[in-house]
């Protein structure tokens, strides 16, 4: 008797081969997306200077661009749905690479906000979704390690980009920095180029939907074939969107404040930024080693509880770090941080993969990601709003404040299993048997 | 009346123990922008005070000063400082077994400017700015070093734009720049006191500087690009080849 299809993708992906260099042109995506915002930062003085705006005025381009990084997730799943990973890869690379080109020539601000913030921000998203994507369709067994590899691009980029931009800006200015950076940027193509399409292309799928379309369908459901909304029925679904929500309003706060707050304790600048830096080496090694660990055969079926238990890791870590004394103590804060944050990060999308299956999963991430959208810009200006109003002991209490959604997201996440549990024990259970049991055949036929 | 007060805190070996090579020295920079009235004075720390043999000494270059006694253990001068010409470096000098020295530094205020030389292009604009920390200069004067010449260049005319945001921070702003507006340029403040410089670099490049790295880039792009599909088609050529090798063998088994 042959067993279950352990996926819903109707074949069985190759868990490594070609995979992996899939795996290397994600990280290659995943790492400009999440990483340039924050390594334009550097740009900032210059162009206020340049410009004569307020310091606010430039924080916009981040914040334009990290918004429609975001915000533009759906349209790039429903693009991926259409046309699959590759060519929107290649396109979001080429966008990037206009707009930071385009954005070498500007004369004004607001010429600023367009090139760098919407058209380079949309090119990233189409980076980032389909990177991810696509790595849920070469591989299952090994999916894990696959996720925590490609997530390891981001630390890894920022290593390199932050530097980077310094020596560009020190050398070319900031126009010279944002044409070849704009260069830079279309090695998303290059990575693009590696995601091969497996199996026939997803538009294939949809040829007689196609035609049924012409035939005048209803329009909620033309929109379900291109992004899922029968998803808000999937209560695990649901959870992980709301629980996510509410973390990523922590969750990147630590990182903004870091520095203030060293030097707020009277550290020097340059220790500072150092601080950064172990945390994103931290980073860079806990990522794969998460996916390593979130791989094997004890925490694989249990993943969603180790995903749960490091977010309560990560709170836990920021409640404690006020009684971090002296630059010592913030550097085994910042090891301790960048473990927990590599923790999150490396299992953030494996864990919606896992719930909602591979083929789901395209639109899953479209539709987490513009939620995520929000709280990600109200973050860190909500904690520096809060900073003067519980600045008591003299201590940051903006780091207090991180830490709160964070141990709530924490609790809310293992309390969900427990009422899952209780509540739905079968189709929890026959989930995990599933995986099990899916594990096990395509353990057999490699065996073989 | 501003005090500034140095206490020196001798060394005490230099005192019973004639092999001691040097003494303590000690000084403080003062920052003064207008007119005013300052106390300077050395102090004796009171472990030593039971030491009398101490030859007390207020120096300004090789000129000396008269001072008053405060106390057992401090001396001071006091003086009127109205113009550039009572700045300098003013010492109190000790002597007993050795000799020790503190120095109190009066000095004008300090411009920032920019260490890193500011980088732009033939054509474009390029914004240069003098802040002064705390102190508000009566003017500010903006000077470009000419070529190997020392010789200042003050500018006031077409093409350049001098702008005040505040009292503190001065915007010198060059339109439309030129191989020869490369080079340094001083921002000078003046005060009640006397003048103070920055220093700022520009550097002004051509747009081919910044293209050549920039097609580097593209190129390599472009050619890792062409080797991926490359191997692409070249595998799924050989995938084919096995399986029509396979099909091939099937057929002559039957």
């Amino acid at each position: 008797m042959s067993p279950p299809v352990p996926s819903d993708l109707g074949y069985v992906p190759p868990d490594g081969g070609w995979g992996w260099a899939v795996v290397f042109g994600a990280s290659v995506s995943v790492g400009f997306a999440y990483t340039f915002p924050k390594a334009f930062t550097i740009y900032f003085k210059e162009l206020q200077d340049f410009f004569g705006t307020s310091y606010g005025e430039i924080a916009w381009v981040s914040s334009i661009t990290l918004a429609t990084t975001y915000g533009a997730g759906p349209i790039s799943s429903i693009l991926v749905n259409r046309y699959g990973s590759r060519p929107v890869v290649i396109f979001g690379g080429l966008l990037c690479g206009i707009g930071m080109i385009s954005a070498a020539f500007c004369t004004s601000i607001l010429q600023l906000y367009i090139c760098v913030g919407f058209i380079t921000g949309f090119g990233l998203a189409l980076n980032l979704q389909p990177s991810v994507i696509i790595i849920g369709k070469y591989f299952l067994k090994r999916r894990p390690i696959a996720n925590g590899l490609a997530m390891a691009g981001s630390p890894v980029m920022l290593c390199t980009l932050a530097p980077l931009n310094q020596f560009l800006f020190d050398n070319f200015g900031w126009r010279g920095s944002f044409l070849i950076l704009g260069a830079i940027l279309l090695n998303c193509c290059v990575a693009g180029a590696l995601f091969r399409p497996i199996r026939a292309a997803p538009a294939s799928v949809k040829p007689q939907n196609k035609t049924e379309e012409e035939g005048g369908k209803d329009c909620c459901e033309k929109i379900n074939q291109y992004l899922d909304f029968s998803l808000f029925k999937h209560r695990g679904f649901l959870i992980y969107l709301i629980g996510n929500v509410l973390m990523f309003l922590g969750f990147f706060a630590p990182i903004v404040f870091l520095a203030p707050y060293a030097k707020h304790i009277g550290i020097d600048e340059y220790s500072a930024a150092f601080l950064l830096s172990i945390l994103a080496i931290v980073d860079m090694i806990a990522r794969p080693t998460t996916g390593i660990i979130a791989n094997s055969k004890w925490v694989r079926p249990r993943i969603q509880y180790f995903f749960s238990f490091s977010i309560a890791f990560n709170g836990t870590c920021h409640l404690l770090c006020p009684l971090a004394s002296g630059y010592t103590g913030l550097v085994v804060y910042s090891i301790f941080f960048g473990l927990a944050f590599g923790m999150v990060c490396a299992m953030l999308f494996e864990t919606l993969m896992d719930l909602v299956g591979a083929a789901r999963f395209t639109s899953a991430v479209g539709l987490v990601t513009i939620a995520e959208c929000c709280t990600i810009l109200l973050g860190p200006p909500i904690g520096g709003e809060l900073f003067p109003l519980m600045d008591f002991n003299h201590l940051s209490a903006s780091d207090r404040f991180k830490a709160v959604p964070k141990i709530k997201i924490g609790l809310f996440w293992m309390a969900w299993f427990e009422i899952s549990k209780g509540k739905d024990p079968q189709r929890s259970m026959l989930t995990i048997l599933n995986l099990q049991q899916g594990l096990q055949s395509s353990e057999d036929k490699w065996a073989h | 009346i501003t005090s500034y007060i140095l206490t020196n805190i001798f060394n005490e070996s230099c005192f019973f123990n004639t092999k001691c090579v040097s003494g303590t020295s000690m000084e403080k920079n003062i920052t003064l922008d207008s007119a005013t009235i300052i106390e300077l004075s050395c102090r004796l720390d009171n472990k030593y005070s039971h030491l009398k043999s101490l030859q007390v000494t207020w120096k300004r270059g090789n000129e000396t000063i008269r001072h008053i006694d405060k106390t057992e253990n401090s001396w001071s001068i006091q003086m009127k400082i109205l113009d550039s010409s009572k700045l300098g470096s003013y010492s109190c000098i000790l002597k007993g077994e050795e000799e020790i020295s503190a120095i109190f530094y009066l000095q004008v205020p300090k411009i920032e400017g920019k260490e890193k030389p500011i980088v732009s292009y033939e054509g474009d604009s390029a914004i240069m700015i003098c802040k002064s920390s705390g102190y508000t200069p009566i003017a500010w004067t903006w000077y470009k070093i000419n070529g190997s010449e020392q010789t200042a260049v003050p500018l006031d005319f077409e093409g350049y734009v001098i702008n005040s945001v505040s009292a503190n921070v001065t915007h010198l702003k060059i339109l439309k720049l030129t191989k020869e507006d490369d080079g340094v340029y001083w921002c000078e403040a003046a005060f009640e006191l006397g003048r103070s410089k920055g220093n700022l670099k520009l550097k002004v490049l051509s747009l081919m500087v910044p293209l050549k790295p920039f097609l580097a880039i593209v190129a390599e792009v472009v050619i890792l690009v062409t080797i991926v599909f490359l191997y692409e088609m070249y595998s799924k050529k050989k995938e084919k080849c096995a399986e029509d090798e396979k099909e091939f063998d099937q057929i002559e088994q039957l």
